[in-house]
């Protein structure tokens, strides 16, 4: 604090100003406040900002050799669109053939993979083939519906003509 | 009797110790924390409700795919990066220079055709973002193809991971698997945020 110096009254003249001598320790404990806030906001911050992977193994080329035949009447077809999910069972050229739309929801395409999983058992394929239109997060979701109904019996392909044909003729 | 008095200890104690810590600690974690690549563009990758975190223990080669669809190489093995740009070169014929070379060690990520390549590698990083496109992976002129042909031959452990724009068409995605599966590379990382599981 802001003080006046009265000692210095008692002798006059002669005698070397002497300079005040400054304590050379301050208080730390602020610095140590600050010093410890920011490990923990970088800590904090990095932990969440960190990506996951989702592993995708697609099938060999170049091994022809046809492992597990799947039957049809144990698979699915998907046909994920940008904003609804299209599916059916069987053949698509066939006319008895019904094709279905739903949506990403949780009542939605997953409740209808469920549902025939449990019928169906742990045989039960998913077929999936993403529209022209599709975005790349629509396939994330299908693999993402995968994983939450625990199904490791999935394919990815590209769409057939046969297929393209199903939707354009249901009009849905 | 004299009374017998207490020592009085002084409350305020010596934090040069704790202080010295603390910014020690800080300071560690700045340094040794990874700086996430530089990206050319944004990415928002879709949620999924995968757990497993991004291991890139013997490198990794990111394919990353833009709103847009222009597709973009990037790795953090250097001797493999710098092993891809001699390949490349040789094969399209660009002489490269040593401040080309300095240019492409500085960027992080691949984004260009080969034909591009001497303007863009002629320029600093940060003034050829306008340039940085896409490398073509259509059928007609499949450039990926080298490039992760020539990533995989400098490292065989190289892992892939594709790290794709939410709303980047699947079309894209599909022509980058076909690219790789021709390779006979049929593993991927797909690069997701994380979401919560659902009950």
């Amino acid at each position: 604090m802001a003080e006046i110096d009265s000692s210095g009254g008692g002798k006059k003249g002669g005698g070397k100003k002497r300079s005040k001598k400054m304590s050379t320790k301050i208080d730390m404990t602020p610095m140590v406040d600050l010093g410890f806030l920011l490990i923990t906001f970088f800590m904090l911050t990095t932990t969440l900002a960190k990506p996951v992977t989702m592993q995708l193994n697609m099938p060999d080329k170049t091994d022809t050799k046809e492992t597990s035949p799947v039957k049809l009447s144990e698979t699915l077809t998907v046909m994920p669109d940008e904003f609804k999910v299209y599916y059916y069972q069987g053949i698509p050229t066939e006319a008895g053939t019904k094709l279905e739309a739903t949506d990403y929801s949780e009542t939605g395409i997953r409740k209808v993979i469920a549902d025939l999983k449990k019928k169906i058992g742990n045989n039960f394929t998913l077929v999936i083939k993403p529209t022209k239109k599709a975005k790349y997060r629509n396939m994330v979701d299908m693999l993402d519906e995968c994983a939450i109904t625990g199904n490791k019996r999935y394919a990815l392909l590209q769409i057939d003509p046969a297929s393209e044909d199903l939707i354009k003729r249901s009009g849905k | 009797m004299p009374k017998v008095k207490a020592k009085r200890q002084s409350v305020s104690l010596d934090m040069t110790a704790m202080c010295d810590v603390a910014f020690l600690l800080l300071t560690f974690f700045m340094l040794t924390a990874k700086f996430r690549p530089e990206e050319a563009v944004t990415i928002v990758p879709p949620s999924s409700i995968s757990e497993k975190p991004l291991n890139a223990k013997d490198g990794m080669l990111t394919i990353s795919v833009s709103n847009e669809g222009g597709v973009y190489l990037a790795s953090d093995d250097q001797v493999g990066r710098e092993f891809m740009l001699e390949r490349m070169a040789s094969r399209y014929g660009v002489a490269i220079t040593a401040e080309m070379k300095k240019n492409y060690m500085a960027s992080e990520i691949v984004g260009y055709p080969a034909g591009a390549m001497r303007q863009v590698l002629n320029m600093k990083p940060a003034d050829a973002k306008k340039l940085i496109k896409g490398i073509p992976v259509d059928s007609a002129n499949n450039e990926l193809s080298y490039w992760v042909g020539y990533a995989k031959l400098s490292n065989p452990n190289l892992k892939i991971a594709i790290k794709g724009d939410q709303n980047s068409g699947y079309e894209v995605f599909s022509d980058i698997i076909g690219t790789l599966q021709a390779q006979n590379i049929n593993i991927f990382q797909l690069i997701t945020s994380p979401e919560g599981k659902p009950k």
